[in-house]
């Protein structure tokens, strides 16, 4: 594989070009050009298509996508440019296994594949805006999660009256506190060993991440750190600074990547190959071992959209196919914590990428732009569901779905808002209230009713 | 060919993107179509209907930014007709848009850039990594009515706060119209930091924009 050194070659020798002329004269014409080349087409009627040949198209042509377009760097106004074997090549090489944590809770996180019959790696957490004062309580509550394998661990924007910008001191010293926070609320649930893989959702810059990464706070190689592109296809210094840092560490290294629906990648289509192509982006230039994506639609800013999860069905597939390394997708729904149409829409979600051969993690409620907006409970559903649908394909799931559209989609515009954490939990004992309990029972029973197992 | 065949012509140039096209129709129309006419009687409807399309999620940005180019290619060759002639297309308003300070994401900011372009909005587009003084500076310099702050992190949308200050620290919050959006912002923060409006999508920040722009002008 091309070494990271020469990725910082490439990233100070490539091709100059400017960040316009990137997206309009070499991404857009590409992306089209690859989905009419190899005629990849969206039926709105297939939410979860079970086909393989187009899975593997998909693959092919962001082969093609990449090794003509690369990646932009946006300091050096350069191009990272690889031939279509190095590519391959990378491929090839790319580890098929993620080790996460220490001691009991160390656990291996495997590439899948469609209608795979094993359980997938259940994830769960949120690096979405948590208040201070709840951090510790919601990592511990994930951590309590036995089937849960690895966890997300909070963002805080606010340290006491202090408020967190990017850049800013106060940033670094938000990513120090939730790194303390993370490793503290896992010993408080018994499970100290468990691998934290969202470092450093606090923290939106490099200096600030490598700063909260320091072992003196808790970190550990064996956690594992996600690093942003720009949509799309785009790195900057500050993503190159993590990496150059965290590969001297030898700390497991992720990627990120949510490339929008209606962006620059165009529609459905379009989309599907560019969220395949960020996984060679990663591998090759973030030098990840994991990788999470989570497209989203311009528009409605969530990703349970039929459309949507074409995107993540598709895409995945086409990764779980052709690379299978470890791969897991995050939702955005757009209602709102505690409300049925949240459980519906994550359910859909869910169905869509555990039968297409990808680990799974909690669809984010309120598209995740809400504080305190994400609940113990949706890591609890995430992993109840992982169990109890081992052996789902893309067939069964593609019925269900749309089944569940049918209830949720007219939702989607207008979605309801909920209650966020300190409205329907007992803070104190981290225990949904009546309300929530039952909607939650009533939520699952009709689920049960469509056909969707719980464990 | 008649002078509507022309302006229809033009017209589906732009919808379909086709910078070559528009141009040469444009060029081959200027002897004998007045250049006020060709904006108002092809560009415009062809840019409202790639707005409309583009927001029922019928086309999306990539396709929306080539009919820009296409209406962009086209305004080249009719700008010096109209200087000559002593024309002026009518803007709604001005608009000074940017990414906030360290916040280097943009494609959200773009489609806002060019839906209110083809709103008939004046966009100066600052780009990103904006400081609040940068987007002052700029919004005195050209007289703008609106500020527009994109911020996608939770980590960056303080520094929409950061314009909000400024511009009360300079005496001049009541000039500007303030819009936020981006990824993370919502309605409870927009009020929280004083902003004029917010818009979930691209198509509700224009929709938001028009609104209170007519408001202040008393419409």
């Amino acid at each position: 594989m091309v070494s990271f050194p020469e990725i910082l070659e490439r990233a100070t020798r490539g091709p100059i070009m400017s960040p316009k002329d990137f997206d309009m004269k070499v991404f857009i014409p590409k992306v089209r050009e690859v989905v009419e080349n190899y005629k990849i087409r969206y039926d709105p009627g297939t939410p979860c298509p079970a086909d393989d040949d187009l899975a593997d198209r998909i693959y092919q042509a962001a082969l093609d996508l990449y090794a003509d377009v690369g990646t932009y760097v946006i300091d050096t106004e350069r191009v990272i440019q690889f031939s279509r074997e190095e590519i391959e090549d990378a491929v090839y090489e790319a580890p098929r296994e993620a080790y996460f944590g220490e001691g009991p809770e160390r656990c291996v996180f495997k590439g899948r594949k469609p209608d795979d019959s094993e359980i997938p790696h259940c994830h769960v957490g949120s690096g979405t805006d948590t208040t201070e004062d709840v951090a510790l309580k919601m990592v511990e509550a994930y951590g309590r999660i036995s089937k849960a394998k690895t966890v997300s661990i909070p963002s805080v924007t606010s340290l006491g009256s202090l408020k967190s910008s990017a850049g800013s001191p106060v940033e670094a010293l938000a990513g120090i506190s939730m790194m303390r926070t993370g490793r503290e609320g896992l010993r408080r649930a018994g499970r100290p060993g468990m691998g934290i893989i969202n470092h450093m959702s606090s923290c939106a810059q490099g200096v600030s991440t490598i700063a909260a990464s320091n072992p003196q706070f808790g970190a550990r190689p064996s956690d594992g750190w996600l690093i942003a592109p720009h949509a799309e296809l785009k790195i900057d210094h500050s993503s190159l600074n993590q990496v150059a840092y965290l590969t001297s560490w030898g700390a497991n290294l992720g990627q990120e990547a949510g490339p929008i629906m209606g962006g620059y990648a165009g529609g459905p289509e379009g989309t599907a190959v560019v969220t395949t192509a960020y996984c060679f982006h990663g591998i090759l230039v973030a030098r990840a071992i994991y990788h999470l994506t989570y497209p989203v639609h311009m528009n409605y800013v969530c990703s349970t959209t039929p459309d949507m999860l074409y995107v993540v069905s598709t895409s995945s597939q086409a990764v779980s196919r052709n690379v299978g390394v470890p791969y897991y997708a995050l939702g955005y729904a757009a209602a709102g914590s505690a409300t049925k149409q949240y459980f519906y829409e994550a359910a859909a979600y869910l169905l869509a990428i555990q039968s297409s051969g990808i680990g799974i993690e909690d669809v984010h409620p309120n598209k995740a732009v809400v504080t305190n907006g994400a609940l113990p409970i949706d890591s609890e559903f995430t992993c109840s569901f992982g169990h109890g649908m081992v052996g789902i394909t893309r067939k069964e799931a593609n019925q269900i779905i749309k089944r569940l559209m049918e209830t949720y989609l007219s939702g989607i515009k207008n979605p309801p808002r909920g209650r966020i954490l300190n409205e329907c939990y007992d803070i104190l004992t981290m225990r949904p209230d009546d309300e929530l309990r039952r909607t939650y029972d009533e939520a699952i029973r009709e689920l049960r009713g469509l056909g969707i197992r719980f464990k | 060919m008649t002078e509507d065949d022309i302006l229809k012509g033009i017209e589906e140039a732009i919808v379909r993107g086709d910078k070559e096209r528009s141009a040469r129709l444009v060029e081959e129309s200027l002897g004998g179509v007045d250049p006020l006419s060709i904006i108002q009687g092809g560009m415009m409807p062809a840019m409202e209907k790639v707005g409309d399309r583009f927001s029922c999620g019928e086309i999306y940005l990539p396709e929306m930014l080539m009919a820009t180019e296409a209406w962009n290619e086209a305004m080249k060759l009719l700008k010096p007709k109209m200087l000559e002639a002593g024309e002026s297309i009518g803007k709604i308003g001005t608009v000074v848009i940017g990414a906030v300070q360290t916040d280097v994401h943009e494609i959200g900011k773009n489609i806002v850039a060019t839906l209110l372009s083809t709103a008939g909005f004046e966009v100066h587009d600052l780009g990103i990594d904006i400081s609040a003084s940068k987007f002052i500076g700029k919004a005195e310099e050209v007289d703008a009515d609106i500020i527009a702050a994109s911020a996608i992190m939770t980590t960056t949308m303080t520094y929409q706060r950061d314009i909000l200050e400024h511009l009360v620290a300079g005496g001049l919050r009541d000039k500007y119209i303030v819009l936020v959006g981006g990824g993370v912002v919502n309605q409870k923060w927009a009020d929280e930091i004083g902003a004029d409006g917010y818009g979930e999508t691209a198509v509700e920040g224009v929709r938001v924009a028009k609104e209170l722009l007519s408001r202040r002008r008393g419409g």
